[in-house]
């Protein structure tokens, strides 16, 4: 059996009606950090954001960005490894043929921020560091879907040069 | 008749069978790359390693018969290791770009590895490279150093297609295929190659580069380009066909497809009806449905004719016939459909339809006599109706002239053209990926297609189209109605 203990509500009684002891006490606190904060300036937790930003740990997870060979194009091979990997199911890619030895490449390569959940899944499943999520970079608001939607020269304008090789020694 | 235990399982054969056949009977799996079941046995490529109390070395199943009396085990010690030495050969000079080859996650050499081989390169040297995009032909593009020398596409080239457009030259590592000088793969049958190819050396135009394989989901049914009826598989990723390959069917194409049927779905994606249409505006279907419902019982005084093509499944055509006599008693049917076209000793047929037969059948069944096309066109003025479904009609023209004499012209039809353009009423239906239904081939032999896209738009199957009019009608279709139609 449930022990059912019944608690006896305290007696509303006109002083506690009339609201007045309880206000008091609320403005006494806030009136209090009021003056200090305007004297002192001590203990304000709040930042200027965007004025004075905080410092982002290393592994802060931001806008995605497309990396670039030592030639400038880009390194994203277009197979396809981190839309598999989504979650969201953001990213939509359309492979062309390019003509050196690197074969493919992507004509088109979009990531829907609006879906993405930035988990980071397409960072670790990209086999050439192409995909990378540490531009530092907020997803910012939109006020259209269209504008969530992040094609490749946006992707690659937050990009830089990755020279990561793969497997070791031989190329 | 040689009977033999394979990993100690009994089976007798047919003499001649081959230990892989009788393996793969028993559901034992052997690893091969070169043996196919729908080709002559080649034995090059030493995968299908098996051991026997017939010989004092491992021997390639796909080549050895079997003898009365063979015991042969296909996991000893001594064949997995000389199938992970196969392996080890065979990826020497392999470039292992699976992340940018199509082939990657219904590659056998992939999967093989990991089962059989499971280890880094031991190969201390610079790769041998190849050419990467050789173009054969014009579906076929080939890339020299992914290509293991299987030859299956040379033997499907010569066996299936009888055509003998490739070649191995060269010898060793330095092995590839090519055409001879001057010529290229382009006969009917060359896409066939890339289904065999257990690598990525040979891709497809159409699929290069489009999609992952392991993307897609596959949907089993039938292509409708000619009145074969060629199993086939769509292979789909969000909602849109990104391939066509063709499934094995013992009775109908065994394990092959033309390349136009494969090719065939690209006519649906653009051109599409996709609205009603009521006198070239845009309209609701409900509202469509609703206007032909009051129309057409008027029509049946001076007649209502239904051409009807025989791209439609069973079920649309009972589920028609059945709606328009409940408006229409008096109506007539024809059979029209797409004009007659090549044919060949392999698979394609002349007649460009899916399902004459199964068209025949059902109107059999219902007591329906079709008549002829031209008679209909002849009287198209006296008429009261003329219903076309499909688009794909050989008298498209002369049709198109007959709806535009008409009081109540009424097409359904997926793709736009000269019919929809004259039609007062336009309906949209589904194309053949959007179908669900049933098909008899030329030979008898009944099919399911299955619907693999969603419709686009308003696109509604022929037989929901009936479906919705007879509700209209107040007659609503009995279940034994479509029953008729689904089991000509
Ligand atoms: S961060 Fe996650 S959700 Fe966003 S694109 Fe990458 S895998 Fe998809
Ligand atoms: S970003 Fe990386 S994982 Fe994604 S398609 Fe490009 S190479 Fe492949
Ligand atoms: S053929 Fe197979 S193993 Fe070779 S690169 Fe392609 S997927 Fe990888
Ligand atoms: S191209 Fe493919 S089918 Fe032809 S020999 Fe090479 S691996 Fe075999
Ligand atoms: S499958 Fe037997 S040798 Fe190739």
């Amino acid at each position: 059996m449930v022990k059912v203990k019944v608690v006896e509500r305290p007696p509303a009684d006109l002083v506690v009606q009339s609201w007045l002891p309880e206000l008091w006490k609320g403005m006494k606190v806030s009136g209090r950090h009021f003056f200090v904060n305007l004297l002192t300036q001590k203990g304000i937790v709040t930042s200027q954001y965007p004025e004075v930003k905080r410092a982002y740990p290393p592994r802060f997870r931001g806008k995605h960005r497309l990396m670039r060979r030592e030639d400038g194009s880009v390194r994203c091979v277009a197979c396809f490894m981190c839309s598999t990997a989504c979650p969201a199911d953001c990213i939509s890619i359309v492979a062309g043929q390019r003509d050196d030895e690197n074969e493919k490449f992507p004509v088109t390569f979009e990531v829907d921020f609006i879906k993405c959940v930035f988990c980071g899944m397409c960072e670790e499943a990209c086999p050439c560091d192409a995909i990378r999520l540490d531009s530092g970079v907020h997803r910012a608001p939109a006020y259209t879907r269209k504008e969530e939607l992040n094609g490749k020269e946006d992707l690659l304008s937050l990009g830089s040069l990755s020279v990561a090789r793969q497997g070791g020694e031989f190329k | 008749m040689p009977t033999l235990t394979i990993d100690g399982r009994e089976i007798t054969v047919e003499p001649g069978t081959r230990i892989i056949e009788a393996a793969d009977r028993l559901g034992i799996d052997i690893p091969r790359f070169c043996y196919h079941p729908g080709l002559p046995v080649a034995g090059n490529c030493r995968m299908c390693l098996v051991d026997t109390n017939r010989s004092p070395k491992p021997v390639a199943s796909c080549w050895d018969p079997c003898q009365d009396g063979h015991v042969v085990v296909t996991n000893s010690p001594r064949v997995l290791e000389a199938r992970r030495a196969v392996l080890e050969y065979i990826l020497l000079n392999h470039p292992v770009d699976c992340p940018i080859c199509d082939q990657a996650g219904e590659c056998d050499l992939q999967d093989l590895y990991f089962a059989h081989d499971h280890q880094p390169s031991r190969h201390p040297f610079h790769k041998h490279h190849k050419d990467k995009a050789r173009v054969l032909g014009p579906q076929i593009i080939y890339d020299a150093e992914r290509c293991i020398n299987c030859t299956r596409c040379i033997r499907v080239c010569e066996e299936v297609a009888k055509a003998p457009q490739l070649v191995q030259v060269q010898r060793g590592e330095r092995a590839y295929i090519d055409v001879f000088p001057g010529t290229q793969l382009d006969h009917p049958y060359s896409m066939c190659t890339a289904d065999v190819c257990p690598v990525g050396a040979l891709t497809t135009r159409d699929f290069r580069f489009k999609c992952r394989a392991w993307l897609t989901h596959g949907i089993q049914t039938v292509c409708g380009e000619c009145s074969r009826g060629c199993g086939i598989r769509a292979d789909v990723y969000r909602n849109a066909v990104q391939r066509l390959v063709p499934r094995h069917n013992p009775d109908v194409n065994q394990y092959w497809a033309c390349d136009a049927g494969r090719l065939a779905y690209h006519r649906f994606e653009t051109g599409r009806v996709s609205a009603v249409r009521i006198g070239g505006a845009a309209a609701d279907y409900a509202k469509g449905v609703r206007d032909v419902a009051e129309a057409l019982p008027g029509a049946d005084a001076r007649g209502v004719v239904v051409v009807l093509t025989p791209w439609m499944t069973c079920e649309d055509v009972g589920a028609v016939v059945a709606a328009v006599r409940s408006a229409a008693p008096g109506a007539t049917f024809a059979v029209g459909g797409a004009a007659p076209g090549i044919q060949d000793d392999i698979l394609v047929r002349a007649d460009k339809n899916p399902n004459r037969n199964g068209v025949a059948k059902v109107l059999a069944d219902l007591g329906v006599t079709p008549v002829a096309l031209d008679a209909v066109l002849s009287q198209a003025p006296s008429l009261g109706a003329l219903i076309v479904c499909g688009a794909e009609q050989a008298k498209a023209e002369a049709l198109a002239g007959a709806l535009a004499a008409v009081p109540l012209s009424i097409v359904l039809a997926a793709l736009e053209g000269p019919l929809t353009a004259a039609a007062r009423f336009v309906f949209p239906t589904t194309s053949p990926y959007e179908a669900d239904g049933t098909w008899v081939n030329e030979s008898g032999v009944t099919q399911r297609v299955r619907r693999a896209v969603e419709p686009v738009g308003d696109a509604k199957g022929f037989e929901v189209w009936a479906s919705d009019l007879a509700d209209r009608l107040g007659t609503p279709l009995a279940a034994r109605d479509r029953a008729i139609g689904g089991n000509p």
